[in-house]
């Protein structure tokens, strides 16, 4: 009786043994055992992400000349005027050193961009991440921005051999300092609004009471700087409800998220030059 | 090394690996897919508690790997799954493929609940998250009810060429 008692304890004491193995496990093998079991799988991602960029070139190519011809005369305008902007920029950049320089001013940070392709987005109601395609072999640091021609992405969250795991803005864990744009006073933004089926929504808190905003009248939320991740003025999204919050000092509300984040293909990882 | 759960964990591992690539092409639609139970369900009713708790381990560790948790979250569910599922066994009809079905989705029920309960704790609005839990949990029923029967058979299949007898397989207890 006792052998078959002991046979029916049997898998809790299994149970029981793997759990207090886990938890005895030195933190280093634990990590080896996540960096392996992510790189045994990270082929299998970069490799259907390859697929999916033939899939697009083949699709591409069904497109006919006259189609092409059109195409290339829109971007020739586009160049134009990115020509136009580059060379506004680079002016304006020589002024911000010259003013640097007179007012001796600390420098803003300086960044290497570094484009990468999306191998692979995870975006659910616990978490949202995107996986890109370059890692540890393009130099990029864990923590690094992530934006897109929208704004702000993400930050790197992991960096592995060839792959780079990002939190997206969207997700509950991503919590950034932001300033309403034209405005220089502090508010918070997080993430966490991703209602199934429809675009993502963040959520701001901490602002002064003497703004507003709605759906008609959205105002813009743009990084401010403060924490040295991120420079100041990439689009975050738009704040469109505010309302007081229960302490009555500030005002919280909804931003809303441009819908492309959730289509990214590639973003572009600003690579600190400090830290090179 | 054994053909058992090194048979059983390559074709659980290649159905998390579709699982991931099907969630990727459903990101834009702001909808995930969740299908642990399916992923522990059949190595506890088929295969003898070591060999199958091997195989169970072993998948907790790799979409452990891939999923913001702390490490070891899935593993843990999954190695509980598997045991209350083992100890429970004897009393189903458990080579039935519609009894691998509903085992399939009452686990995937009770790990999605384990795993929001361990995952929104200071979300910021755990009331749309929880709605969109729900959506999502839906979606990831449904998902196991259309591929169950044939994951199950393919397992089967699988562990047939392998040379497994799963009658002798499903009487060991150890």
């Amino acid at each position: 009786m006792p052998s078959k008692r002991f046979d029916r304890a049997r898998p809790f004491i299994a149970l029981g043994a793997v759990v207090l193995a886990w938890i005895l496990l030195p933190v280093v093998v634990k990590s080896f055992l996540q960096v392996s079991f992510f790189e045994l799988q990270a082929p299998i991602q970069t490799t259907a992400s390859y697929a999916r960029d033939l899939q697009e070139y083949w699709a591409e190519r069904t497109h006919s000349k006259n189609d092409l011809i059109e195409a290339g005369r829109e971007l020739r305008h586009v160049y134009a005027g990115y020509e136009f902007q580059a060379q506004q920029t680079e002016a304006l950049r020589a002024e911000i050193s010259r003013l640097e320089q007179l007012l001796r001013l600390p420098s803003n940070p300086h960044y290497r961009y570094e484009p990468a392709r999306v191998a692979r987005r995870d975006f659910a109601g616990w978490w949202q991440q995107l996986v890109i395609r370059k890692g540890a072999d393009f130099g990029i640091p864990a923590g690094a921005p992530v934006i897109y021609a929208g704004g702000v992405v993400g930050r790197v969250r992991e960096v592995h051999a060839y792959t780079a795991v990002v939190d997206l803005v969207t997700s509950p864990s991503v919590r950034l300092a932001a300033n309403i744009e034209e405005d220089s006073r502090p508010v918070s933004y997080q993430g966490g609004l991703n209602p199934a089926l429809r675009p993502a929504r963040g959520i701001v808190e901490y602002v002064p009471p003497d703004f507003f905003a709605s759906a008609k009248n959205p105002k813009r939320l743009v990084t401010s700087g403060l924490g040295g991740v991120f420079p100041p003025g990439l689009t975050i999204g738009y704040i469109t409800q505010l309302d007081a919050s229960t302490d009555g000092l500030f005002k919280s509300g909804e931003v809303s998220l441009d819908p492309r984040l959730s289509e990214l293909a590639e973003v572009t990882v600003l690579v600190p030059l400090q830290s090179e | 090394m054994d053909r058992r759960w090194l048979i059983t964990f390559a074709t659980t591992f290649l159905l998390w690996s579709a699982l991931v690539q099907i969630n990727h092409y459903l990101a834009p639609h702001g909808a995930y897919l969740f299908a642990g139970g399916l992923l522990v369900a059949f190595a506890p009713l088929r295969l003898g508690l070591r060999n199958g708790l091997i195989a169970t381990l072993l998948i907790g560790l790799a979409v452990d790997a891939l999923e913001p948790v702390p490490f070891g979250t899935h593993l843990v569910l999954f190695a509980a799954m598997h045991v209350i599922l083992f100890h429970l066994r004897t009393r189903f009809p458990r080579e039935e493929p519609i009894f691998g079905v509903v085992v399939a989705l009452l686990a995937n029920l009770a790990l999605f609940l384990g795993l929001s309960f361990v995952l929104l704790g200071g979300h910021p609005a755990s009331g749309v998250a929880w709605a969109r839990l729900f959506v999502d949990l839906l979606w990831s029923q449904l998902f196991i009810v259309v591929v169950a029967p044939w994951f199950i058979a393919f397992q089967e299949r699988a562990l047939e060429l392998g040379r497994v007898d799963l009658v002798e397989e499903s009487r060991v207890t150890f």
